[in-house]
């Protein structure tokens, strides 16, 4: 029957559509992105071909590394921190009620719903020094000397920032991880348990090597996701203090934008894009290679 | 909302601005919202053969406050019609700063100007340099518009071109520090003559349980725009001048004494807690509420600032023998912000007289809240404020005027590193000597004055 | 047991607060300017109901709300399509390029929409589509294309070949088997894809920042943010309003579709 369907016609007319919207919007913009970024532009004309300068120059500026820092300090926040308390939030909402687990699983997502913006907005208003939510509590319970300018301090605005971001898609990884386990087979358990196996026992061998597909899912969602951080930042400190708060993808909007050095921006844009293709290449190459049969 | 203070800022200044602009620009004495120069410019429609036909001009203006929505809704949106029957004008709000500036340099990337445009220092040169803004002086002169200005060579860029037209009164535009007097009585604090007063007033209003300073600093706004210069003039003011005119660097001693200064103020607890992430707005508020004792802030505010019952303001303190401050001021002095038109438009003459009546609309509006307007003209028989009575004399006594750097020598990326370094040097983390390493870098590969 | 108990209460106050902003929003829309201030989290003392009036007087929420759901709706139709097409000819039809497209494809899962605003907005200028909805409507279907067609892919993969062979035996072509047996069989998968390309696309930025930017086409992400930046500024009531008028009609579909929501999540979950 494969020969009988696939016929040169039928197969242009079910392939073309969709490759050709790709190509045209997808991969056909980063040629001009590669090709500016050989050359010295400044967004409305090309000044001549620079090579492999605008790369180098951008490598030399300090806001260049600091943006780099930011953002895999954003990737190892959602990896070590938000992964795993999404494993447990998910685990932790299979072993309840039927009427609590339908209450986590609408608050764990109710976040992920509303617009970055909103979100960022209202964490502004937390984080705010003089009467937000963080200063005033620790106020109330005694802690003056903890209260801090979260956002303008050097050391904690990344880390605020990214604890928005982790709160803001802990739940929807969760709810993932979540539907995961509930196509593991209960006979599984079942079995664990005859051989006394405690909770614990059961998660770490049972449930997370049966998920091993699932969670590649989400590890791969969750480092691009944050490879690519940027809304928050934008909303919440316009990359700052100074640069303090910059993510590669926002050091190559400053570059390109607000300085009018086009081809430097698109250099960076490229050793962006560089990176993601060797994570997403180690991730599928390294994680969960088998595939699990039940 | 805080997400970007520049734009929001520096929209907000170029409405000001152009508010001012407008209000100076005024000498149609008409209050009544009959827009003038449109009566001309009807008439000269030569180039409208189909009458019935109408030409579609686009429009970016600026988006970022109050006013500049009431211009919209109140002037420019009613009478743009029977000013020009002929036109069929869509409005793009253009947001402001950083936003407006980007989304301008996307068009100006991709050849989709909008044919009336505000334009602004921030992005001027982009365009000059892709040929997309129009010199508009042989336009207006033939129109007669450029007489209606009270100092039409204020107008001119350094080129001797025009490309904006709104103001001409944004020479009154400076940075000045706004008080409540009854909080500095209830810390027992009086108006400094000296750098070393204000950071002892300071020091006592904060015993006293009330923030000193409020001004925006998300982004780097205040030290970009004002604070650096005056940190920097208030103990030499010819230091100063010569940076303006890239006749000395942040090497030069008095600039580095300047962000010392700035260094200093942080540190001792100046300002409101987190003012590196403040953004314009809620500033504002900090002050009109009562939450800060001082607002440091552009004149442009003063009409809102004369509002308010007990609310005074003075220059800032001296830090040296070289400077007085009834003697110096900062001045904004862009001629680089206003409406300007495409050089690429389909339609010059119909732009032009849009860009006209746009310019007129603003003037209008800012004639009718009776804001800076008191400054200029000689119709206005009507009572001044005393506090805009009280600047007008301080303002006018000033002999030197150092313009504004931030808007007369700084290309985009110099403009946004001092942003950048500005914020830094808020969060009280940043040693001066860096800033200015940094700065000198970077203004040696200013290309502004080439 | 105990530690079990203290986890309990952990989660049960993280869950809680997952539902913190949507009381935030609503308190702080009816507070007047000033309370705003005073009184960051408790409930209004006074309620200024006002405060919505005067948001729906300078927020275009309705324009703004129908182009959201053009733009949202036309991505989703689009890419549903002939997504579903290409990943039907790639897991079923004998095609010598088939594991070389599928790569091909997959790389646009890498590609983060924010890295080419550029040259998206001079294609979409050249294409003299700059003035339409599809402006953004197709620069988004060309980044939920990936995603869309390698769930499909799967999913296509693990349906038995014998569905085709019957209808084949029938005398049924190629083009009514698929949307008679195929398409109602991936539904499943399809509603993942909604679910996904709508969280992606109805929240989306930067990219309708630039391209939306004209007011008849702005979505309500670049409206409200226009709103924070050029009314709300300071106004905390209004800020709270506008934000809540904004969730509103997501927080309603999540609500009333959020176990199907979840199905589908689930859906994509296994099969990636």
């Amino acid at each position: 029957m494969n020969k009988y369907f696939s016929t040169r016609l039928s197969i242009t007319v079910f392939a073309a559509p969709a490759l050709i919207l790709f190509t045209l919007f997808c991969v056909y913009p980063l040629l001009p992105q590669l090709w500016m970024s050989f050359h010295n532009h400044n967004g409305f004309q090309n000044l001549g071909f620079v090579g492999l300068n605008n790369y180098w120059s951008v490598m030399q500026q300090s806001s260049f590394w600091v943006a780099h820092k930011n953002t895999y300090l954003i990737v190892g926040m959602s990896l070590l921190i938000g992964l795993p308390l999404s494993m447990i939030l998910a685990l932790f909402i299979d072993s309840q009620t039927p009427r609590l687990r339908r209450f986590f699983k609408t608050a764990a997502m109710f976040p992920a719903i509303l617009s970055v913006i909103v979100i960022s907005q209202i964490w502004v208003a937390f984080y705010e020094p003089n009467w937000g939510l963080f200063n005033t509590i620790l106020r109330a319970v005694g802690l003056d000397n903890l209260t801090r300018s979260w956002l303008t301090n050097s050391n904690t605005v990344m880390v605020s920032i990214g604890l928005t971001f982790l709160w803001q898609y802990i739940g929807l990884n969760a709810i993932l991880l979540y539907t995961g386990i509930k196509t593991i087979p209960k006979n599984y358990y079942e079995a664990a348990l005859i051989d006394g196996a405690t909770p614990f026992q059961v998660s770490t061998r049972i449930t997370i090597p049966l998920l091993q597909d699932v969670i590649k899912y989400v590890l791969i969602l969750s480092t691009l996701g944050s490879m690519a951080f940027y809304a928050h930042v934008r909303v919440m400190t316009a990359g700052g203090p100074g640069d303090l708060s910059r993510t590669v993808i926002y050091q190559m909007y400053y570059t390109a934008f607000d300085t009018s050095q086009f081809g430097k921006g698109t250099a960076i844009a490229v050793i962006f894009v560089v990176q993601c293709l060797l994570i997403s290449f180690l991730i599928q190459r390294f994680v969960a290679r088998e595939k699990v049969e039940f | 909302m805080k997400s970007n203070t520049r734009l929001f800022l520096t929209a907000f200044l170029a409405c000001t601005m152009m508010t001012a602009a407008a209000c100076s620009s005024t000498n149609a004495p008409s209050p009544s919202p009959s827009p003038s120069p449109s009566t001309g410019t009807t008439e000269q429609t030569n180039s409208g053969n189909t009458k019935e036909e109408k030409i579609k001009l686009r429009v970016m203006t600026l988006t970022t406050d109050e006013n500049r929505n009431n211009i919209m809704d109140q002037f420019i949106k009613p009478n743009l019609a029977e000013a020009f029957p002929n036109l069929e004008v869509e409005f793009e709000p253009g947001g402001g700063g950083e936003d407006m500036a980007n989304k301008i340099k996307t068009y100006n990337a991709s050849g989709d100007m909008p044919d009336v445009f505000w334009n602004d220092a921030g992005f001027f040169t982009s365009l000059n340099q892709a040929g997309n803004i129009m010199d508009l002086k042989p336009h207006i002169t033939e129109s007669g518009f450029l007489n209606k200005y009270k100092v039409p060579e204020a107008l001119e860029h350094f080129d001797g071109k025009i490309y904006s037209i709104a103001s001409g009164a944004d020479t009154y535009f400076t940075p000045v520090i706004f008080y409540h007097k009854d909080l500095f009585e209830q810390a027992g604090a009086e108006v400094p003559q000296t750098f070393d007063e204000l950071i002892e007033v300071s020091k006592k209003l904060k015993d006293n349980g009330i923030v000193p300073v409020a001004t925006p600093g998300k982004d780097g706004w205040a030290p970009k725009l004002f604070m650096l210069q005056q940190m920097v003039q208030i103990e030499d003011p010819e230091a100063m001048s010569k940076l303006v005119t890239n006749e000395t660097d942040f090497n030069d001693p008095a600039v580095v004494a300047g962000v010392e200064r700035m260094e200093r103020l942080v540190k001792e607890g100046v300002f409101a807690d987190g003012i590196a992430n403040l953004d314009y707005g809620p500033a504002m508020e900090m002050f009109t509420s009562k939450r800060s004792a001082m607002l440091w802030m552009f004149t442009w505010e003063l009409p809102n600032m004369a509002k308010i019952e007990g609310v005074d303001f003075f220059p800032f303190p001296s830090a040296g023998p070289a400077y007085d401050q009834n003697k110096v001021v900062q001045f904004w002095g862009s001629p680089l912000n206003g409406y300007a038109v495409s050089a690429k438009t389909a339609h010059p003459d119909e732009a032009v007289q849009l860009a006209e009546f746009l310019a007129m609309q603003d003037a209008l509006y800012f004639e009718s809240v009776g804001s800076a307007i008191a400054l200029e003209t000689g119709n206005t028989a009507s009572d001044l404020d005393p506090l805009m009575e009280k600047f007008l004399t301080w303002y006018n006594g000033a002999e030197v005027m150092i313009p504004s750097m931030a808007l007369n020598s700084l290309d985009a990326r110099m403009s946004s590193e001092m942003s950048t370094q500005g914020a830094r040097l808020l969060t009280g983390e940043y040693p001066a000597a860096d800033f200015i390493k940094v700065m000198n870098q970077e203004w040696e590969a200013n290309t502004w004055f080439d | 047991m105990k530690a079990s108990y203290v986890l309990r209460v952990f989660w049960i106050v993280m869950g809680c607060t997952f539902l913190f902003p949507f009381y935030w929003m609503i308190s702080t829309s009816l507070k007047s300017r000033s309370e705003a201030y005073e009184n960051q989290f408790g409930l209004p003392s006074t309620w200024e109901w006002q405060n919505y009036s005067e948001v729906l007087s300078k927020y275009d929420f309705l324009l703004y709300f129908k182009n959201s759901l053009i733009y949202t709706g036309g991505t989703i139709a689009i890419t549903l399509l002939v997504g579903t097409m290409l990943a039907y000819c790639l897991s079923r039809m004998s095609w010598k390029w088939n594991g070389m497209m599928l790569f091909y494809v997959s790389l646009g899962l890498i590609v983060p929409i924010e890295v080419v605003v550029i040259p998206l907005f001079q294609l979409v200028k050249s294409l003299h589509i700059n003035d339409t909805h599809f402006a953004l409507i197709l620069p988004y279907t060309g980044f939920s294309l990936a995603a869309c067609v390698l769930m499909l892919y799967a999913f296509l993969r693990s349906l038995p070949k014998e569905l085709e062979e019957a209808a084949c035996i029938d005398g049924t072509n190629v083009y009514q088997a698929f949307f008679r047996i195929i398409l109602p069989i991936v539904m499943p998968a399809l509603m993942t894809q909604t679910v996904l390309i709508f969280m992606r696309v109805w929240n989306e930025f930067p990219l309708a920042f630039i391209l939306g930017a004209r007011d008849q086409f702005r979505p309500l992400t670049v409206g409200l943010h226009s709103f924070f930046v050029s009314v709300g500024v300071s106004h905390w009531g209004l800020i709270g309003a506008a934000m809540l008028m904004t969730s509103l009609p997501t927080m309603m579909i999540y609500m009333i579709g959020n176990e199907k929501i979840e199905n589908a999540l689930t859906a994509g979950a296994i099969l990636k």
